[in-house]
């Protein structure tokens, strides 16, 4: 006991030493810098504040408030990028060899700030601080708003990744306090805690795929059969089936939104709305169009057929200040109703609206409510989104981080392939992933697929910046 | 409490539940459940206008069926079978009936279901939509209003789409959370209930109706959606038993009989059949019961106090606003307001 507790205090004091960072390093910017410079996008990722920035009149340069602190330090000089590039051999996480624990929890955190997109993270929140100090920020409190919850979402994620390497040095630092004095107990704890870590470290890298501006966002996922009639639609309705089983797989919530069926099977076209967190992280991976292979139910000379499908996922945006603002004026709402003098007269349990904004021509639909009041509102939440996605697209100008609309997908976009006939296989044509199993693919079993191609995307990435 | 309401055994039906679906499946063919005109305006021919034995509505039945899921897909496939090419609304009825009979997820597939009625009650009740033209609404028992569930039963007029509009009518006069507010003739009391849950503290309305069975369905529904403390639910014609609040409404609101009693003979069967006429029939031009209404509006508003009626549609609209605006001088802002098929719908106007 007693010496349990020596053991403690020491691993405080050394804790404590541990922490004594050398103050924030202070770092004074350029002060002719223009504004719209300092917050520009700077390697081409959508801001929705930089068509808000102005050019300030006056500034003060001051110390920002700098998040990064010092490398945290071993005592003989280890820090997690000189483990990562050490070159130590990662075995299995049973083996108790702290070297490997140390090494694959320290590859993971290269590969982490790679997926956030460290060095942009860095600089972003560095200037956003700047703007911070401007005593006049909050006369546009909009704008202030906005400015101040990017940094605070930056700075979450740059304090928990430091967090995360400072543990590292320190459970190494207990490790070797513990053989130093002996203490078995303290060394199978602190192994313990490394391999823990590195399994913690697997999940962060995960997360880390979803940290993209809208990806924590519920969404709209929606299909489109291609040309070929009833075999495309029949094609289309399977793939719909498919997020919606994947969609509840995830324990996500599915409403269907809108459903266009077609005349003799399947769909020609439909939305489902996914609501849960990151729901549009992950579906984002599935943008483009899907073709399929197959002997065809539909054909009585029993002929192989192509179909196409195109999928669009659209986020629903939580934060008001960056949504298009709708004018009432600018609606025209359509009920599907039989002519008749109505009122009194009629009994009818058609529901379906449709609003259609005239401006852009972009509408909504929506019949999967009972009452007309909620396909209202429903269908204006869809037409919010397709508005507030074209927004996203305009402000981001047409770069690679939107989503494309249905419109927008162009036929030969296809990323994925499943083929049932003459050889069973489905086959990410973006990532060459593949699997020879369509069946359980078809039920929904996506997340290889989707987990390969947002890896994929983000580590192959350029990553100069 | 409110439920014991609705089972009265006045209602039991004295024959047994209807023929099953597999026999009338067999050899005649159906005739189409759509086509607008009936043979004969008679009471429907599966059950006449006996109402269920259980007239509680089915949502808000026990859920004290366990019915394995097999029966229940076969349930669905019959009753599918039943639903001609040229009625594809009753696809979705089904659907709807389904769900509201399952007391879990009919698309969580549990086995065995749990219903709020057997499958022969359902089959009993999905006859007499399909063949019958009983509406749907009395055979759920509910009609999906704005974001209300609103319990509805024979006797009692299912409330409209177009209806839906005049909540947000009320919504857009100043003010209006913390008036007093009337809906005369407030049926399933839907009307009230709705405004209700968007007054503030001091708001109020009074609900009134002559039909007593309209007043029930309505206090169900008012507790339903706990605004008792809200709505208070008064029995009588018109302003009759609004004596003691005269001259203190902020706002009138009615959607009183209006349909012109030459029309009644031609009426859709779901309404003529089924829905109560006193709630339909508006004597002579359908402005019977408007005219009254029209003539007694001055006495209950408070000055700057509001009205909106709902009425037959174009010709009925622009009469009224005509005869409101020069008949009497003291209303202002008078004018008929377009339902979403752009009829003249409403008319809502000011006392001054
Ligand atoms: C068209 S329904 C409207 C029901 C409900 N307000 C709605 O919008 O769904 C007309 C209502 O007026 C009631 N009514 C008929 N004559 C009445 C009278 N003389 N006094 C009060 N209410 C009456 C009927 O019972 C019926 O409930």
């Amino acid at each position: 006991m007693a010496c349990r507790l020596l053991t403690r205090s020491a691993a405080a004091r050394l804790v404590s030493h541990l922490r004594r960072t050398p103050g924030p390093t202070q770092r004074l910017l350029a002060p002719r810098a223009a504004l719209s410079s300092l917050l520009g996008s700077t390697d081409g990722l959508p801001h929705a504040a930089d068509s808000t920035l102005r050019v300030p009149a006056r500034w003060f340069s001051s110390p920002s408030t700098d998040a990064v602190a010092e490398a945290p330090v071993t005592a003989d000089g280890l820090t997690v990028d000189s483990i990562a590039s050490k070159g130590w051999t990662i075995l299995p996480e049973a083996e108790s060899d702290w070297r490997s624990h140390a090494a694959a929890v320290a590859q993971s955190i290269k590969l982490i700030k790679k997926r956030l997109k460290w060095g942009w993270i860095l600089e972003r929140t560095k200037q956003l601080s700047v703007v911070l100090e401007r005593p006049d920020l909050w006369e546009d409190p909009v704008f202030a708003g906005m400015v101040s919850r990017e940094h605070g979402e930056l700075m979450g994620k740059i304090k928990s990744v430091n967090q995360f390497e400072q543990e590292l040095i320190e459970h190494i630092e207990m490790l070797r306090l513990a053989r130093e004095e002996n203490d078995n107990e303290l060394e199978t704890e602190s192994m313990g805690d490394l391999a823990d870590m590195r399994r913690n470290a697997k999940e962060k890298e995960l997360n880390a795929l979803l940290s993209g501006d809208n990806d924590s966002c519920s969404c709209f996922i929606e299909v489109q059969a291609g040309a070929g009639g009833t075999e495309s639609m029949d094609w289309a309705a399977m793939v719909m089936n498919m997020y919606r089983s994947w969609a509840q797989r995830r324990g996500y919530t599915v409403t269907v939104v809108e459903e266009m069926p077609g005349e003799v099977a399947g769909i020609k076209r439909a939305t489902i709305k996914v609501d849960g967190e990151y729901a549009f992280g992950y579906a984002k991976a599935e943008v483009g169009v899907h073709r399929l292979v197959r002997i065809s139910p539909f054909d009585s000379g029993k002929r192989r057929h192509t179909s196409f499908s195109a999928v669009a996922v659209i986020p629903i945006l939580g934060d008001a200040s960056s949504r298009y603002q709708i004018k009432d004026s600018d609606l025209r709402i359509e009920r599907f109703r039989s002519g008749g003098p109505g009122g009194q007269h009629a009994n009818t349990t058609e529901s379906a609206i449709r609003i259609v904004h005239i401006p852009t021509g972009i509408s909504a639909t929506c019949q999967n409510e009972r009452s007309q009041h909620m396909n209202k509102a429903s269908a204006m939440a869809v037409l919010q989104s397709r508005l507030d996605q074209l927004e996203i697209a305009r402000q981001a100008q047409m770069n690679a981080e939107h989503t494309q609309s249905l419109n927008e997908i162009s036929w030969g976009n296809q990323i994925r392939s499943y083929v049932l006939h003459p050889y069973r296989m489905v086959k990410d044509l973006r990532t060459n992933y593949e699997v020879s199993d369509p069946d359980s693919v078809l039920e929904g079993d996506l997340d290889d697929f989707i987990l390969n191609y947002l890896s994929s995307a983000l580590d192959e990435a350029d990553v100069s910046k | 409490m409110a439920m014991l309401a609705f089972s009265s055994n006045a209602f039991l039906r004295p024959n047994p539940p209807g023929p099953h679906l597999r026999r009338l499946l067999l050899p005649k063919p159906l005739s189409s459940a759509a086509a607008l005109t009936p043979p004969t305006p008679q009471a429907d021919p599966t059950g006449g206008s006996n109402p269920d034995p259980d007239p509680t509505p089915l949502f808000l039945r026990p859920a004290s069926h366990r019915v394995p899921a097999a029966a229940l897909a076969a349930f669905r496939l019959r009753a599918a079978a039943l639903v001609p090419p040229s009625a594809p609304h009753l696809r979705r009825h089904l659907r709807w009936l389904l769900a509201d009979a399952a007391a879990n997820d009919p698309a969580s597939g549990s086995d065995p279901a749990l219903l709020r009625a057997s499958l022969d009650d359902l089959e009993a009740l999905w006859l007499r939509h399909v063949r019958g033209r009983r509406p749907f609404q009395y055979v759920v028992g509910n009609e999906h209003w704005r974001d209300l569930v609103v319990a509805v039963r024979e006797g009692v007029l299912i409330p409209r789409p177009e209806t839906e509009a005049v909540v947000d009518i009320v919504k857009r006069v100043e003010g209006f959370e913390d008036g007093w507010w009337a809906d005369l003739g407030t049926g399933s009391g839907a009307i009230a209930v709705a405004v209700a849950r968007e007054l503030g503290a001091a708001g109020r309305v009074f609900a009134t109706d002559v039909s007593e069975v309209a007043l029930e369905v309505a206090r169900l529904n008012v507790q339903r959606y706990g605004v008792q403390d809200k709505v208070e639910i008064r029995h009588g014609s018109w302003f009759e038993p609004l004596e003691d609040v005269k001259g203190k409404l902020m706002g009138v609101i009615s959607n009183p009989p209006y349909i012109p009693n030459v029309d009644l003979p031609g009426l859709q069967p779901e309404v003529g059949w089924h829905e109560p006429k006193l709630a339909l029939d508006g004597g002579k031009d359908g402005l019977e019961h408007l005219l009254h209404l029209c003539e007694g509006l001055s006495s209950v508003l408070k000055p700057g106090g509001f009205f909106v009626f709902e009425t037959n549609g174009d010709k009925q609209s622009e009469f009224l606003v005509d005869l409101i605006s020069t008949k009497w001088s003291s209303f202002r802002n008078v004018e008929a307001v377009l339902d979403f098929a752009d009829i003249k719908r409403f008319v809502t106007g000011y006392r001054r």
